[in-house]
Parts: structure tokens; sequence; C-alpha cells
């Protein structure tokens, strides 16, 4: 079907490669981790493991920074907003549904 | 790929909607405002993209004072015009070659355009590389973007091909979106790469499409089951019978056991829509006892009659 069908990789990547994939400094990703703005999993040797989805998360912290000129704290703080919203107005169109 | 120039080019003023007298001051603040706004990460709306773009670029250019003078005197075309020429000698240079076109090709009458050739129409991608880009940031992946798509419970049952026109950085486009057989409210269908425009190479976002069922004058969904009213005569509904029931499938009989009251609800398993990777969900015809509005002679004797026989009392505890 030629829909929706999307390569799904799952496969993490580790510092560097999250980096590259993302065009960013490697220690900015290492701060913005320390700032729980990106969520990364420490392996036993203490290497960063970042999901693909972590990869839009940089994407949207590139852009609320540059379109708003946001410090990285900041930025946090909106993208946890954002995150809220969504849910929230994902149960508000549940709760809106017809026939409920 | 460069987009096509465009020729409903708005005033900058007018796309931060402030007076052509507006201070600094109040045009960072409805920059600011609007950017809020229509920015692609609080805005999932397929246009937001655009909005945006044209917000930045009319605040690129009215927030240093010098750009903005240039804007002032020479319009849409002061990219094109060299520093040292004199606003009012370009207005007569305009005229006399029969302007008012501004912003069209050649519009610009003797003054060159320099290498490169026709600035005509504005570039935004040359100016903006995107919307991001050029600001010291790198590059930037797109951000995903949100659309809603009413589908009939008829074709959220059988899926198929549906043309759905959005807004986009390119202007409209049209695109095929294939719907898949037992898409459900909520559910959201992924086109890869057809979200935000990255910058300077960096990936698209992805588009989705937010499914919501449209009210449906005989079916309700609640996930993938689906609800019908049966409308059965007190007589059927005490004695039981078999009725027909619509599905989207077609009709189907039901059968109906003695003593059924309003309310009861009667299963017809996997008629519901159906799921792409397990059981379909169900159809349930709930039953709803109706009465004719008025009654014959003969059906009042019977009624009467039964009253008098029968014990019956519904509201007893």
């Amino acid at each position: 079907m030629g829909y929706a069908l999307v390569l799904v990789r799952s496969a993490s990547l580790n510092l560097e490669a999250f980096a590259r994939t993302t065009g960013t400094h490697p220690d900015l990703v290492r701060r913005l981790v320390a700032l729980g703005i990106l969520d990364a999993d420490r392996d036993a040797a203490g290497e960063l493991w970042f999901a693909r989805s972590q990869v839009a998360a940089m994407g949207r912290v590139q852009r609320l920074r540059a379109g708003f000129g946001l410090n990285y704290a900041a930025v946090g703080l909106v993208t946890d907003l954002l995150d809220r919203i969504a849910v929230l107005e994902a149960a508000l169109q549940e709760a809106r549904r017809p026939g409920r | 790929m460069p987009a096509a120039p465009r020729a409903d080019r708005r005033d900058f003023y007018e796309i931060l909607d402030v007076p052509r007298t507006a201070t600094q001051d109040e045009i960072q603040r409805a920059y600011r405002k609007l950017a809020r706004q229509h920015h692609p990460d609080v805005n999932k709306d397929p246009g937001a993209e655009d909005r945006f773009k044209e917000i930045s670029e009319a605040y690129d250019v009215l927030s240093d004072p010098q750009t903005r003078r240039r804007y002032d005197a020479f319009g849409p075309d002061f990219r094109q015009v060299p520093e040292d020429v004199d606003p009012e000698a370009y207005q007569r240079s305009r005229a006399g070659a029969g302007g008012g076109q501004a912003g069209g090709p050649g519009g610009a009458g003797g003054f060159g355009t320099g290498p490169g050739g026709d600035f005509g129409g504005i570039n935004l991608e040359d100016i903006l590389g995107g919307i991001f880009a050029g600001r010291g940031f790198g590059p930037i992946p797109g951000a995903d973007q949100e659309a809603g798509l009413e589908l009939s419970v008829e074709e959220a049952f059988q899926g198929g091909q549906r043309s759905v026109t959005l807004e986009g950085p390119d202007g409209r486009r049209t695109l095929d979106v294939r719907i898949p057989a037992g898409v459900t409210n909520g559910q959201r269908i992924r086109l890869a790469g057809q979200g935000g425009r990255g910058s300077e190479g960096a990936p698209n976002g992805d588009l989705y499409f937010v499914v919501r069922i449209a009210p449906h004058p005989r079916y309700r969904v609640e996930g993938r089951d689906l609800y019908v009213d049966l409308p059965l005569a007190p007589w059927e509904a005490a004695l039981g019978t078999t009725a027909a029931v619509e599905t989207p499938r077609g009709e189907m009989k039901v059968k109906v056991p003695p003593g059924t009251s309003t309310g009861k609800r009667l299963r017809l398993r996997h008629h519901g829509l159906p799921h792409p990777r397990g059981g379909a969900g169900h159809l349930y015809a709930e039953v709803k006892i109706v009465v004719p509005a008025k009654l014959t002679d003969e059906e009042r004797r019977l009624f009467e009659q039964l009253a008098a026989v029968s014990t019956f009392d519904p509201r007893r505890r």
C-alpha cells in the first residue's frame, strides 16, 4: 500500500551518530540531556544512546531556539508545555466525540 | 528546490498588521505575537509554516531601521536597488518605464539587477533558505504537521483513495491519501516527508492526517464498534422476532429474543469496522420500543384487554 509506509528504524543512535544526524555538536547534545530536554539511555560503559524519536525532538529544540531566540532552559519549559497541551487536546477531542 | 516567485506578495506592514508609522517597539511586539501563534512547533496547521515564514521575512526587513527605510523608499524591489540611489529618482524612473508593476520582472526600469539577473519576484528561499537557516543555526529538520481528515463511516469501513488539498509551502498541493480500511477516530495517517521543510538539506517533517469520523444519521461509532438503533413494536419486543438491521456490509437479520426491553444491545459479532491487524469491531443493534402514535380501534381494544389482564409493573422495585 502506498499511503503511509514508513521505514521504521528502531536502532538507537550513540552520541556521535545522533550529533551527526541532527547536525549538532556532541557537547550541546550532552547539555540538553543534562537539562532533561532530550531523553537518552546510558549503557554500562556510560555511553549515551538515543531513540530515533529524539531526532525529531532535537529538530523541535533547534526550531524553537532559532524562531524565538530562547535559551535552552526556556526551550525545555516550552517543549514540556507543548507536550502537555498535545495530551490535553487529544483528551478533549476524545471527550467531545459524538456518541459518548 | 527554489520556490516559485509569488505573484501575491503582501506588504510587510500588512503582514505584521502594523501601520507604516509603527515604532520599532510596535513592530517587535507585533512580530512576537504573530510568531508565537504561527511557529510550526506551536501551530501544526500545514499553512502555519508559510505564514511564519512571511512574518519572519517581514520582521527581518522592518526590524532593521536601515532596511526598513529602503523598503519604504523602494518597495518590495528594494534589494535590487543599489545603495546610492535616490528614492525620488527611482520613483521617476519607474514611472517612466510604465511602472506600477511592483515586483514584476523587468519593472525596475533603468536600474540594473546585477549578476544573477532577475529578482523580480523575490525568492523567499534565497533570502531565508528555509525558515530558520542563515541565522547561524545550521541545518534544522522540518516540523511535523497535522491536518484533520473527516471520513464517513462507509469510507472508514471500506478504506480507499482520497484526494486532499492543502495549503503548503509551495502554494496549494493535492495529496492522494490512501485510507486503510478500518481507520478509527483519532488515528493518524502518516505521510512521510510531507510536513515542514528542513533547512540546508535537513530532512522534512512528516504530515499526519488525524482521522475524524463524521457523525452519521444511522451509526454511532465507538472505537471500532458501531451502534445502530433497532426500533421494535411492543409485541415484537415481548414475543421475540427476527428483524432486519442495516450494516455497512448491507442488510443483516438479527434474532430478537422474547422479553427484550429498550436499551438491550444485540451484538452482531465482527460486523463493526474492520481491523487491519486483528479482529473487527462489533455492531450493536440497540433496541428501542416504539408505539404507534395513533391506535386503531382494534389495537386500542387489544391493548386495553392486555392492560386489564397483565400484572406486569415496570416500575416495581
